[in-house]
């Protein structure tokens, strides 16, 4: 699983205070523990910025590369900001991200041949956000084949099928089983076509120590539907030990809920259940509330 | 070839729970089915009850239609309550609106006494309700349960902030708690999780909240009927219990109810029958006409 590192986000505040006063050192900080900590891309989430596009992309590029090796996801929906950083990036960067929308496929798209990288493409559209898995589908076909008639190759598209909070009254957990379902059939659809996510957005609203095992069950679960990478902390130790395998018990049982298998609780330890519960309203075998692990 | 209609089997099903004591006891829930599906295996042994609502205090609105038939009592609640009682209700239901800070605020130990004096007086189960200020519903709860010990009430509502508080001396009295929520299926969920780590789910009605027909009907509806599926179908204990749907006080607020009488009526009497279909075990309201003429379309 090829993990973005998710660290470098305006909506943070001692990211959002480090670029407003040129901090370099909150900024390398970060840029290196994620590195450590095996991330395969260092994620630059800069929001929509609207002033001193430029000048804050160049600064950003420019030293988040001394302090890593690793290549560079530019996250923001404003094309001038996204072309600006894609300029400075030394490695071949990421393109996070551009949509079905009208205007995406008009500015962000050729911005992936112009600079020869790989873009991520949700399923977004001027309708805005497909309902169905087959709706999801359907879009992103459309959008990918714009895309390859621009000279991209699937190769270099990364599909997002956005990740919305399982704790949405009413339809959160259909779309987190609706969006597993859809990166299973994705290769059907779209040979060789890379896919990602936001992960995080899964646990959205949910109380704050409760969301990292959100994360981590996800994670397992659409990785055995083939998911290609993620955006995702790399900070969190238990989610990078299931990506390297390290914690085989506990995964399979998250794949045997994930089969319908109703696993008896009683002989296994409190962590184990603890994660039968998550996967079991991940799959919405049970209702989800924010006191799922205690019924 | 010989038509066979589809029969479902469930695995669910709402517990059945008792209030009132005695002679005055009454059942609702205990269905193995959705709502009205005869057509499938199981049943549905206590029929939807029906509660008229009195409250402690003259009321401070006015609406002439709604007062009349109570034009005599309604400044005596246990007067009202018997009256109701003439008009066919399954169990009355005493709102201590008073007891609220921002109305008369009446003491704890002066609500819990009127409550213990009715109980006296009716034949009816009684369900009592707070004035659902939270702070102060922690203090006349537990009062009202206390002085009311072994009686079998249905106390509520009991909520988030409070459900400590009010659910233990629902618990050591010996009564039953209404669970309320603000129209969200996951939270009405999580406080009967929190609920049920102390208090027996058996001891648990669900208030999900009811909104009147045009003020967001549908919410309460298609949470009522995703409440019954939840438990009913995929068996889920924590959705498992009856429902109460309070919606006299809701419908006779609206603009709508007030402006005369046949519109109040039909108000009342059409949020009524909507959330009756949904699945409601008890419903609450207010004028004894909508109640004579919910009965005259069901008929039973």
């Amino acid at each position: 699983m090829i993990i973005i590192g998710e660290n470098i986000h305006v909506i943070a505040k001692d990211v959002s205070v480090a670029i407003r006063e040129r901090n370099v050192k909150v900024i390398q900080g970060l840029t290196k523990e994620q590195t450590q900590s095996g991330a395969h891309y260092i994620d630059i989430n800069v929001g929509p910025m609207k002033k001193d596009t430029e000048e804050t992309m160049k600064w950003l590029v420019t030293n988040v590369q001394e302090v890593t090796d690793l290549p560079l996801s530019i996250d923001t929906m404003n094309p001038i900001a996204m072309e600006a950083g894609l300029k400075y990036c030394k490695k071949r960067a990421l393109i996070n991200s551009a949509s079905g929308k009208t205007d995406s496929k008009a500015q962000m798209l050729p911005l992936a041949k112009k600079y020869n990288c790989g873009v991520v493409i949700s399923v977004m559209t001027d309708k805005g956000m497909p309902p169905e898995v087959e709706s999801k589908i359907e879009s992103i076909m459309d959008t990918v084949s714009y895309a390859n008639e621009l000279g991209i190759p699937n190769e270099d598209i990364w599909v997002d099928p956005i990740i919305l909070p399982v704790s949405t009254a009413g339809e959160g957990q259909n779309i987190a089983v609706g969006n597993l379902e859809f990166i299973k059939i994705l290769q059907d659809v779209l040979p060789g076509v890379k896919s990602t996510v936001g992960l995080s957005n899964i646990s959205n609203g949910v109380p704050a120590h409760l969301r990292p095992i959100l994360n981590r069950t996800y994670l397992v679960m659409l990785e055995k539907n083939g998911l290609y990478s993620a955006i995702a902390d790399p900070l969190d130790e238990e989610l990078m030990a299931f990506m390297k395998g390290e914690l085989p018990a506990i995964a399979s049982l998250i794949y045997r809920t994930m089969e319908g298998e109703e696993i008896d609780l009683a002989p296994l330890s409190q962590k184990e259940v603890a994660y039968v519960k998550t996967a079991r309203v991940l799959m919405a075998q049970s209702l989800y509330s924010d006191a799922w692990l205690e019924s | 070839m010989e038509y066979k209609a589809p029969k479902e089997a469930y695995k669910g099903m709402v517990r059945e729970v008792t209030i009132g004591k005695g002679e005055k006891a009454m059942k609702v829930g205990g269905e193995n089915i959705l709502p009205f599906h005869f057509f499938d295996e199981g049943s549905l042994p206590n029929p939807p009850r029906f509660a008229l609502e009195v409250l402690d205090m003259e009321p401070a609105e006015k609406t002439p239609h709604l007062i009349e038939p109570f034009g005599d009592v309604i400044s005596d609640p246990i007067k009202w309550a018997k009256k109701c009682e003439g008009f066919g209700v399954d169990a009355i239901c005493l709102t201590l609106v008073s007891t609220d800070p921002a109305e008369k605020d009446t003491s704890a130990e002066m609500a819990a006494q009127l409550v213990k004096r009715m109980l006296a007086e009716i034949k009816k189960p009684l369900i009592v309700y707070g004035s659902g200020d939270e702070k102060k519903d922690a203090e006349v709860l537990p009062k009202v349960a206390q002085v009311c010990a072994g009686e079998n009430l249905l106390i509520g509502p009991v909520q988030k902030e409070n459900f400590e508080a009010v659910g233990k001396a629902v618990l050591d009295n010996g009564h039953v708690a209404i669970a309320q929520s603000p129209i969200d299926i996951n939270l009405l969920k999580e406080l009967n999780v929190k609920l049920c780590k102390f208090l027996p789910p058996e001891r648990v009605i669900i208030d999900p909240l009811s909104s009147a027909l045009g003020y967001g009907i549908e919410y309460s509806f298609s949470l009522i009927e995703r409440v019954k599926q939840i438990g009913v179908i995929t068996k889920d204990s924590m959705t498992m219990m009856p429902i109460i749907a309070n919606l006299g006080a809701e419908c006779w607020k609206t603009k709508q109810a007030k402006e005369n009488k046949t519109q109040g009526l039909l108000w009342e009497g059409m949020t009524a029958l909507s959330l009756y279909l949904a699945g409601a075990n008890i419903l609450v309201l207010r004028h004894p006409e909508t109640l004579k003429s919910i009965k005259e379309t069901i008929g039973r």
